[in-house]
């Protein structure tokens, strides 16, 4: 009998700390851990008993790359509570917000975090002397969505402007012309980076969880549907019953919960690979092609292909944010009017906000008093979604690979490549 | 105290740490957020160890640590004590590690807390205790205010703490940002803003936006905060609001100040 443990402490590159423990008995997976041992913030604890007002702003501070979608959730989720309805300039803006931490979170990831994997590089940093054409447009990228987050929401992450029934400053219509030229400049180099991405030999493998993505007919939401959806159960769901549909578990050897679909008891990926299963009709022309080219098309399963995805919802991002940009500076256009907060009355309830955050759907619920002071609170952010399906993934990998041949120290580097694959966030599974 | 000394300058570049405590890392993604001006600030210093950014292992010898983030475990506080121990200059990198910022506002009835979110607290969010900044438990040469912090104001911050500098900290509140910049005021309008007990130094970003200051970057040393509840009475502002407001980033400070 033979025993190996692998371990990866500290997994580097990603956002919150975590390890894997594997250990491999006869050739076979005996026992796989996802740790995540990110110290526990408390944020559904320590938000109860305070004003809605300030629940927002507190609970952007659960991510630093998904503030915006943090900011924008717990926002939905009072005014789904007091009934408010905003305009439809101010949801444009929400988008715009939205997708501007898409691009921050997709060019980080995808150059900070993953790329580093396939270049043999310890980190993005000696590409800077290796290809510094290719280190400054990856950093001109990141960049553009730090401006374009900067614009909308005041500063690059934790958005200042967005409030409740609206926003409490908008740009020029001059910067919105500025940034939608911008965007429409970066998209060359968006194209490139799906071929880059698509270069990188990765494990054929196969997730066999569910997916979930937020679901609009005809559209490709992220920040304005209510439903949500289990790709493989076909369960569409309103948000309202996100608690119901998704059971979050308690684990010994994780901070964060875990979560599996009710329903069927599977475990689940959510993220940009489960958004372009979910929504692949809805891309634009020019991302679709770009991700066909890549051989990126439904339904594909392999979770190492979330980086390519990203890699395509960054060209359909920078289209779709142009448009909006544009839209929004026509004084007659489809957004014409105001998004200056709209009055609201405060009542009592319990509502349920959804988004699609760079890395997969998250729900805030919040149940609010008489006086608009938390009862309760739950938080689903993507990573807590998605630690117990890449546990699963993580030992279908070792599996794969030991039957392969390989050694611990290959089983090791894919797993951490795995790892960053799915563009974890732990800081924000544990929250 | 500084890193920038002539034993320094005779030898290599310094070697710098970047540490993660509780926090939502968004200070550490605002240093990658330097973008064009990244090659010039990785080319002053020797990037030892950053796990958000590299591969690399935490090394041994180093002489600058930045720390981002709350102290909410005994296990971090272990931590921040041996960076201490190895680390000539210690930079506190963000609210949580200045005042421990959001992470703190749990510091109130701690022990009742993790109950309310596990039923079973588990193994792996190690040994909790009450969050307290980073300065609460190690000295610390330098402090980056704000949440998140200002890209610049970290460069800025890392210069002084690799040269040395002779400026002084600023004590001055918000309120005089402003009168300079020329913004109305939100008690005018009958509502609270934190700026008129917080430190100045962020040039009243919230405020230009539309949005009250919510201290983020800390009381000022100026802050008199039995004379702001009295400007809150006069503005018509229930005093009580600026007690549960300064909560969001200066629970910690308050707890104390109650039980001193």
């Amino acid at each position: 009998m033979t025993r190996t443990a692998i371990s990866v402490d500290h997994i580097a590159r990603v956002e919150g700390h975590g390890n894997v423990h594997l250990s491999i008995k006869d050739g076979a997976v005996e026992t796989c851990e996802m740790n995540v041992v990110e110290p526990a913030r408390l944020f559904e604890s320590m938000v109860v008993g305070r004003k809605f007002a300030d629940v927002p702003y507190i609970a952007s501070r659960v991510c630093g790359i998904c503030s915006a979608s943090h900011v924008i959730t717990d926002i939905l989720a009072i005014e789904r509570i007091f009934g408010v309805e905003v305009t439809d300039r101010t949801r444009a803006l929400r988008e715009l917000l939205v997708y501007g931490s898409y691009l921050q979170n997709h060019a980080s990831h995808l150059f900070v975090f993953a790329a580093p994997d396939f270049l043999d590089m310890a980190s993005v940093f000696p590409l800077a002397k290796a290809n510094p054409e290719l280190f400054d447009q990856a950093l001109g990228l990141k960049s553009l969505g730090n401006q374009l987050c900067n614009l909308v929401g005041g500063r690059s992450i934790h958005p200042i402007t967005a409030v409740v029934g609206g926003f409490t400053h908008e740009p020029s219509r001059d910067e919105y012309l500025a940034m939608a030229d911008k965007l429409d400049a970066e998209r060359e180099f968006a194209r490139a980076v799906v071929d880059l991405f698509n270069g990188f030999a990765v494990p054929d493998i196969a997730t066999q969880g569910d997916m979930m993505a937020m679901v609009a007919e005809g559209r490709y939401p992220v920040a304005d549907s209510r439903w949500a959806r289990f790709l493989d159960a076909g369960v569409t769901f309103d948000a309202d019953r996100a608690c119901e549909q998704v059971e979050e578990y308690e684990v010994s050897h994780s901070a964060a919960l875990f979560a599996r679909c009710r329903q069927t008891g599977k475990t689940y990926f959510t993220g940009a690979l489960a958004r372009i299963n979910a929504s692949w009709g809805a891309l634009s022309q020019e991302a679709k092609v770009a991700a066909a080219k890549a051989g990126l098309r439904p339904p594909e399963r392999n979770p190492f292909l979330n980086n390519v995805a990203q890699a395509v919802e960054v060209l359909d991002a920078l289209g779709r944010c142009a448009d909006l940009c544009r839209k929004l500076a026509e004084p007659d256009g489809p957004f014409e009017g105001d998004s200056a907060p709209v009055p609201f009355e405060v009542r009592a309830g319990v509502g349920t906000g959804f988004t699609e955050a760079p890395r997969g759907t998250v729900f805030h619920q919040l149940e609010l008093d008489d006086a608009g002071r938390v009862v309760h609170a739950t938080i689903m952010t993507p990573t807590a979604q998605n630690c117990a399906n890449l546990e699963a993934d993580i030992r279908v990998l070792a599996e794969k690979l030991i039957a392969d041949g390989a050694e611990a120290p290959e089983v090791r580097v894919e797993v951490e490549k795995l790892v960053r694959a799915y563009d974890p966030c732990f800081s924000c599974s544990v929250h | 105290m500084g890193c920038g000394n002539d034993e320094r300058q005779a030898r290599d570049l310094p070697r710098v740490v970047v540490v993660g405590l509780a926090s939502c890392f968004g200070c550490q993604l605002q240093i990658t957020n330097v973008e064009e001006h990244l090659t010039d600030v990785l080319g002053q210093i020797d990037l030892r160890y950053w796990q958000l950014a590299s591969s690399e292992p935490m090394p041994e010898e180093f002489d600058v640590a930045v720390i981002e983030g709350a102290v909410t475990t005994e296990e971090s506080e272990a931590t921040v004590r041996k960076l201490r121990e190895r680390a000539k200059c210690v930079i506190a990198l963000g609210a949580c590690a200045a005042t421990a910022g959001i992470p703190g506002i749990a510091a109130r009835n701690f022990f009742k807390r993790p109950s309310q979110v596990y039923k079973d607290v588990p193994a792996a969010c190690g040994s909790m205790v009450v969050p307290r900044p980073v300065c609460a438990v190690i000295d610390v040469d330098y402090t980056v205010r704000c949440c998140p912090v200002d890209t610049m104001d970290f460069i800025d911050v890392l210069q002084r703490a690799l040269y040395g500098s002779n400026k002084f900290d600023r004590t001055g509140t918000m309120c005089g940002q402003c009168k300079r910049n020329g913004t109305d005021c939100f008690f005018d309008q009958g509502q609270l803003c934190l700026g008129l007990v917080t430190v100045a130094g962020c040039g009243a970003k919230c405020v230009n936006l539309g949005r009250a200051c919510n201290g983020c970057r800390g009381l000022s040393p100026d802050a008199n905060l039995d004379a702001a509840r009295a400007a809150c009475v006069r503005a018509g502002v229930d005093p009580d609001d600026l007690d549960e407001a300064l909560a969001l980033f200066n629970q910690v400070e308050r707890v104390q100040s109650a039980r001193e």
